[in-house]
C-alpha cells in the first residue's frame, strides 16, 4: 500500500489543516482529536524552492533540494525535491519516502519529482 | 502602568569567545550595572536559546544571578528562539511597568561556537515545525532562501539588492568595536569579480555566504528602572515607550500570502500605537537582518516604506547612515553578529547608545526616537520596541 501523509479535517466545519493542530484554526470549537484524517494529494505545482549546501550533520549528501508545493486541493506543504533544475510553477508529483535518518530511525516525508 | 526607562547598558565583543556561558552573560551584565551605578536589582531575566542543547547547561538564570552576587533577587531564563532578547525585555518592562519591581537586569547571551557550524545550524533549525519542516532538513537559511525567491519574482528584488544590504551592514560594523565582522567588503568582491563565486558561494540558493549573519558568541545587557529610580540614578532618560509582540503560523507554508510577514506588521503597529508614534517619527532603527532579505522586507512591514519598495529605498541610500531612516548603523546581525539569545538585547543596546549620542563614527545626528525589530522563528514570533529620549 502506498504510504500517505495526512491532512486533518475538522469534524465541525470541514476546514483542512496540515500539519496537525489541536484546535481548528477556523471554528476553534472542536473537542480533543475531533478531526478526520484525509490523505494529502500527491500532485501539485512548485511554489518556491532552494538548494541547501550547509546541512545538519545527519545528511550525508553534498546538497539538498527543498521546496514548497501548492497541492491540487489548494493546500501547501514543504518537501524534499529530487529535481535537477527546478522551476517555479512546474508540475510535480510526490512520493512518501525516508527523508531523514537518525541512527536506526528513519523519518518519512514527501519527496517531489517532476510530474 | 508606570513608565519604564533604560538606566544602564553593557555588551561583550561578539566573536568566538573562550569563556563559559555564564561568564559571558555576567561580563555584559557587570558593564550595565556599572553604567547604571547600581549593585542591587529586584529581578534578572536571562535571554538564551541554546544553553541546554549547545552548552549542556540548564537553569542559566540561577548561575548568572549568583555569579553577579545579585542573590536573593528573582531570576528566570527566557527561551523564545531568536526573539528571546526582545521577549526578555518585554518581561522586564512588564515587571517595572506593573509596579512589582523597580530595577530589572535583562541580559541576553549565547555561546554557539562551542559546537561546529553544522551542529549550530541544526540547533537553530530545531525551532522549525518538527513534523512538517525539521525532518526534511530545513534550515533557517533554507526558509529565507525560499522566501527570497518569492520576493524576487513578485517585487523585482535581485541578488544585487541583497548584496547591497550585506555590504552596507558589514562595512557599518567597522565603526562598531564590539562587532564580530571587521572586514571591509565590496560589491565587486562578493558579486561582480571573476572570484565572486569563490568568495561568496551559495549557502541556500539564491542566498549566498555574505547574505547570512555569522555564528557568534556574545552577550548584551540593559537595566530597566522606574521613573523615580531613573531620576535618582541621574543617567540620560531613555524611555521604552512602545512594546509590541505578535505571532504567526509555526509552519511557514500555512501562511495565506507567503510573501507577508504578518507578525512583523502587527508587532510594529502595536508598538507604535502604544507609543503614540508613527514609523515616520523614527530616527534610527535596528532590524533583524539574520539574512539580507529580512532587512528589506522588515523595512516595509514595520511601515518605513510601502510593501515591495524596500529595495528601492535601499538603492537610493535612504537606509544608510545619513539617509531618511538609517537602519543597522552598528552592523546589524550581519556585521555585529548573531548570538541568538543576545540579539534582541544588543539591538536595544545600539539604540540606547544612539539616543545618548554616544555612537561616535556611526552616530545618527539628532536621534531622539529609536526602533527595534527582533524576529524569531521564520517570522512566527516577533517583538518590536520603540525608544524615546527625554530632555
Amino acid at each position: 500500500m502506498a504510504r500517505e501523509i495526512y491532512a486533518y479535517k475538522c469534524r465541525l466545519c470541514d476546514t483542512m489543516h496540515y500539519p496537525f493542530r489541536m484546535v481548528c484554526k477556523n471554528c476553534k470549537q472542536n473537542d480533543f482529536f475531533e478531526f478526520d484524517t484525509v490523505p494529502l494529494p500527491k500532485e501539485g505545482k512548485l511554489l518556491t524552492f532552494t538548494r541547501v549546501y550547509n546541512l545538519p550533520p545527519q545528511y550525508e549528501v553534498p546538497t539538498l533540494g527543498l521546496g514548497i508545493v501548492e497541492l491540487e486541493n489548494g493546500m501547501r506543504m514543504l518537501g524534499q525535491l529530487d529535481i535537477d533544475e527546478p522551476k517555479a510553477g512546474m508540475a510535480v508529483k510526490g512520493s512518501v519516502e525516508i527523508v531523514r535518518q537518525e541512527t536506526y530511525d528513519g523519518y518519512y516525508g514527501m519527496v517531489f519529482r517532476s510530474a | 502602568m508606570r513608565d519604564v526607562y533604560v538606566a544602564g547598558i553593557g555588551i561583550t565583543t561578539f566573536t568566538r569567545l573562550e569563556f563559559a556561558l555564564s561568564e559571558i552573560a555576567s561580563y555584559a551584565s557587570m558593564m550595565a550595572l556599572k553604567d547604571a551605578g547600581i549593585t542591587e536589582v529586584d529581578q534578572v531575566y536571562v535571554a538564551n536559546m541554546g544553553a541546554p542543547r549547545v552548552n549542556h547547561q540548564t537553569a542559566l538564570a540561577s548561575a548568572v544571578v549568583d555569579s553577579l552576587s545579585l542573590t536573593p533577587a528573582g531570576a528566570a531564563a527566557i527561551e523564545n528562539g531568536p526573539a528571546s532578547g526582545g521577549s526578555a525585555i518585554k518581561a522586564g518592562f512588564q515587571a517595572v511597568a506593573s509596579g512589582m519591581d523597580d530595577v530589572v537586569l535583562v541580559v541576553g547571551v549565547e555561546r554557539m561556537r562551542e559546537v561546529n557550524g553544522l551542529e549550530a545550524t541544526d540547533f537553530v533549525a530545531t525551532l522549525t515545525h518538527p513534523i512538517a519542516e525539521y525532518i526534511y532538513g530545513v534550515t533557517l537559511p533554507a526558509h529565507a532562501a525560499m522566501f527570497t525567491r518569492l520576493y524576487m519574482d513578485k517585487y523585482g528584488v535581485t541578488e544585487r539588492h541583497l548584496a547591497m544590504v550585506g555590504v552596507k551592514n558589514q562595512n557599518a560594523a567597522l565603526n562598531n568595536e564590539w562587532a564580530h565582522l571587521q572586514q571591509e567588503i565590496s560589491l565587486e568582491g562578493i558579486l561582480d569579480s571573476p572570484e565572486a563565486m569563490t568568495n561568496n558561494p551559495y549557502v541556500a540558493e539564491p542566498l549566498r555566504f555574505f547574505d547570512a549573519c555569522p555564528v557568534s558568541d556574545g552577550g548584551a545587557a540593559i537595566i530597566l528602572v522606574s521613573e523615580e529610580k531613573a531620576k535618582e540614578l541621574g543617567r540620560p532618560l531613555i524611555k521604552i515607550s512602545g512594546v509590541g509582540q505578535a505571532t504567526d503560523t509555526h509552519a511557514v507554508h500555512e501562511r495565506e500570502e507567503p510573501t507577508d510577514l504578518l507578525a512583523v506588521r502587527k508587532a510594529a503597529a502595536d508598538a507604535f500605537e502604544m507609543a503614540g508614534l508613527t514609523p515616520d517619527d523614527v530616527d534610527v532603527a535596528e532590524l533583524h537582518d539574520a539574512f539580507t532579505i529580512l532587512e528589506i522586507v522588515e523595512s516595509e512591514e514595520v511601515g518605513f516604506f510601502p510593501k515591495g519598495e524596500g529595495h528601492i529605498a535601499l538603492e537610493k541610500g535612504e537606509t544608510a547612515l545619513g539617509g531618511k531612516i538609517p537602519i543597522n548603523v552598528g552592523g546589524g546581525l550581519k556585521g555585529r553578529g548573531h548570538p541568538v539569545g543576545a540579539t534582541g538585547v544588543a539591538q536595544a543596546w545600539e539604540i540606547v547608545t544612539q539616543l545618548r549620542g554616544d555612537g561616535g563614527e556611526r552616530q545618527v545626528e539628532g536621534a531622539n526616537v529609536g526602533f527595534t525589530c527582533n524576529f524569531g522563528g521564520f517570522g512566527n514570533n516577533v517583538v518590536c520596541l520603540t525608544f524615546e529620549k527625554e530632555a
